[in-house]
């Protein structure tokens, strides 16, 4: 129940800046939608020309790609880098009985769930004007397992942005940084295009690094793109990346928390 | 004894960069590092319920120290224990005793009502409801904060954010109480609230608090016993008014002439500090103050005269330029 408290009180603060999240939102939306337009149109004029993807799988794959960018792309970092780190509010969270990472977590739910919601809604609105062209998984066992994709994604999204963020224990420029994983989880999450119609190559380093099963998995899985196994297959694998995360975010704040100055004061 | 520190030493690396464009090619090949002694082999006892105020200019190491003892910092060298543990191992028994304010930080939530990070702070120490409405009411009567717990942080007053912190520093009552410039910004009146508020709180609870400070009324008010440090040194670690016997090597006597004595006359007795007619302020040596007194009376129309110790302000100044000559 405490940490139900916990969270409670810190969903006050995500409602307290809904016009901020609205437009975190937004900037979310426009993106997939603009993409969506594009390959509506590239399919329409050419459609043998990508296989599985059709007019119905695509839209719902941008549609859930609004959610996903909304829900599961974690933005923690900035705040751990440049608030905590180099501004010194990390003393704030060091000088208390609570896990630093459970903090960020309790902090960074709420606004993903918030802006998810937007997501949900969008989503909604298209089933409802265009039932016939967007579709997701109905089987309640691959909505179980694609459920469980979508957690494990939302666990790799944030792992990977709380060991990005602490980074900052050691670098000056952390903007650099920070630039760069964007473009690359862009790339290689799914965000341009599905990675299915990658050339191969690509498709092989995409699903060999972590961006596809932070995103890409949960998409296709509520999709109903994925069979039984298949799911099984990416829960393992997001599982590996899991503990993986896991244990490089704690050896990183071991070792950096030993870094930190608390300068700012 | 609560806070036991053995021969602290902070030391940290700074990256050395000679200026201009060449200076950034050649960082790029090389970087220079030099070590800056923060804290520099430190060591002090401070009994529970003691309220000492640490005195430094900028840079001085106070809030190093400060954060050595809180656990934020690893020292290079030495020991701390507070309260039995060792701080920077930051054990969940340990930090639900102690409390780290600092006057330029905040922790409270912009856009709630302080209430809700008092709250927060309520399920991070899991404290028990009856205990936490207890000690809210308690520190909310000190302050009198009653009707600003449900206004939003952002539309309060500096004065009146610092008096929410405290509060939601102090909800889990911690036996140890570090405060860092906590009237840092604050107008007269607040800063004499605070004071006031600090030290109620600490003969009403009987914590221990560590206090650094600029404002010397702070300490003045506040710290029976100061620690004065400088390039990481403890000068003094004593008795306030034991500081100014010590470190005290003149008086000043203050005279209220009847007829107008020239200056240079006056500078006879000692170094005139300020002489604005009738008023006079004569800087003299310590051991020849009454010599220095019965001179004026005898060679001058004095109404009255005083025979005063120096400024507290004066004397810490001393301490600090005699410590950078050396």
């Amino acid at each position: 129940m405490r940490y139900v408290r916990i969270l409670l009180i810190h969903f006050e603060d995500a409602i307290a800046e809904r016009a901020r999240n609205l437009v975190w939102f937004l900037i979310a939306l426009i993106n997939p939608l603009m993409l969506l337009l594009f390959w509506r149109g590239a399919i329409l004029e050419k459609p043998e020309a990508y296989g599985q993807w059709n007019i119905p799988s695509i839209v719902s794959y941008y549609l859930l790609l609004i959610i996903a960018g909304a829900f599961l792309q974690v933005h923690i970092e900035e705040k751990i880098a440049y608030t905590d780190i180099q501004q010194g509010s990390l003393s704030n969270y060091l000088t208390k009985p609570f896990s630093y990472l459970l903090w960020n977590f309790f902090i960074e739910l709420p606004y993903r769930v918030l802006q998810g919601s937007f997501g949900v809604i969008v989503f909604l609105i298209f089933f409802v004007l265009f039932g016939n062209i967007v579709s997701i998984a109905s089987d309640p066992l691959i909505l179980v397992l694609a459920s469980v994709v979508i957690i494990l994604g939302y666990l790799l999204s944030f792992f990977f942005k709380m060991i990005l963020g602490i980074s900052a224990l050691w670098t000056t420029d952390f903007s650099g940084l920070v630039n760069l994983v964007e473009v690359v989880t862009l790339v290689f999450g799914g965000f341009i295009m599905p990675i299915h119609l990658y050339p191969v190559i690509l498709q092989r380093i995409s699903f060999a690094l972590p961006f596809a099963s932070m995103f890409y998995f949960p998409i296709i899985a509520i999709s109903g793109k994925l069979v039984v196994v298949e799911l099984f297959q990416v829960i393992a694998v997001q599982c590996i990346w899991l503990v993986s995360l896991g244990s490089i975010y704690q050896l990183a704040w071991r070792r950096g928390v030993r870094l930190f100055t608390a300068i700012g004061q | 004894m609560t806070i036991s520190v053995s021969h602290l030493k902070k030391y940290y690396q700074v990256h050395k960069k000679e200026p201009g464009f060449m200076g950034s090619i050649k960082s790029l090949v090389s970087r220079k590092y030099e070590s800056v002694k923060a804290v520099d082999d430190i060591s002090f006892d401070i009994a529970a319920g003691e309220l000492v105020g640490f005195i430094g200019p900028n840079g001085a190491g106070k809030t190093t120290t400060l954060k050595c003892l809180s656990g934020l910092l690893w020292p290079t060298q030495g020991s701390v224990s507070v309260l039995g543990y060792t701080p920077f191992e930051r054990k969940t028994a340990f930090l639900k005793q102690i409390a780290l304010v600092m006057g330029q930080k905040n922790q409270l939530w912009w856009d709630l009502p302080a209430a809700e990070t008092f709250l927060l702070n309520k399920e991070i120490y899991e404290i028990a409801d009856d205990e936490y409405k207890k000690t809210r009411n308690e520190l909310v009567d000190l302050l009198e904060v009653e009707h600003l717990l449900k206004i939003q942080v952002r539309k309060l007053s500096l004065g009146e954010r610092m008096k929410m912190e405290l509060i939601a520093a102090l909800i889990h009552s911690p036996k140890v109480l570090f405060l860092d410039e906590p009237t840092i910004g604050l107008d007269v009146v607040m800063q004499k609230k605070m004071r006031d508020f600090i030290q109620e709180y600490n003969e009403l609870k009987k914590s221990t608090i560590l206090l650094t400070s600029h404002y010397m009324e702070d300490v003045r008010q506040l710290a029976r016993r100061v620690i004065i440090i400088d390039h990481g040194k403890i000068l003094y670690d004593g008795k306030l008014d034991q500081l100014v016997k010590k470190f005290a090597k003149h008086k000043v006597l203050s005279v209220v002439l009847e007829t107008y004595v020239p200056p240079d006359k006056l500078k006879e007795v000692g170094e005139l500090v300020e002489y604005n007619f009738p008023r006079a302020v004569i800087r003299v040596p310590r051991n020849a103050s009454n010599v220095a007194a019965a001179q004026l009376l005898q060679k001058f129309p004095v109404d009255d005269l005083n025979i005063e110790e120096p400024d507290i302000e004066d004397i810490i100044r001393d301490v600090f330029t005699l410590s950078s000559k050396h």
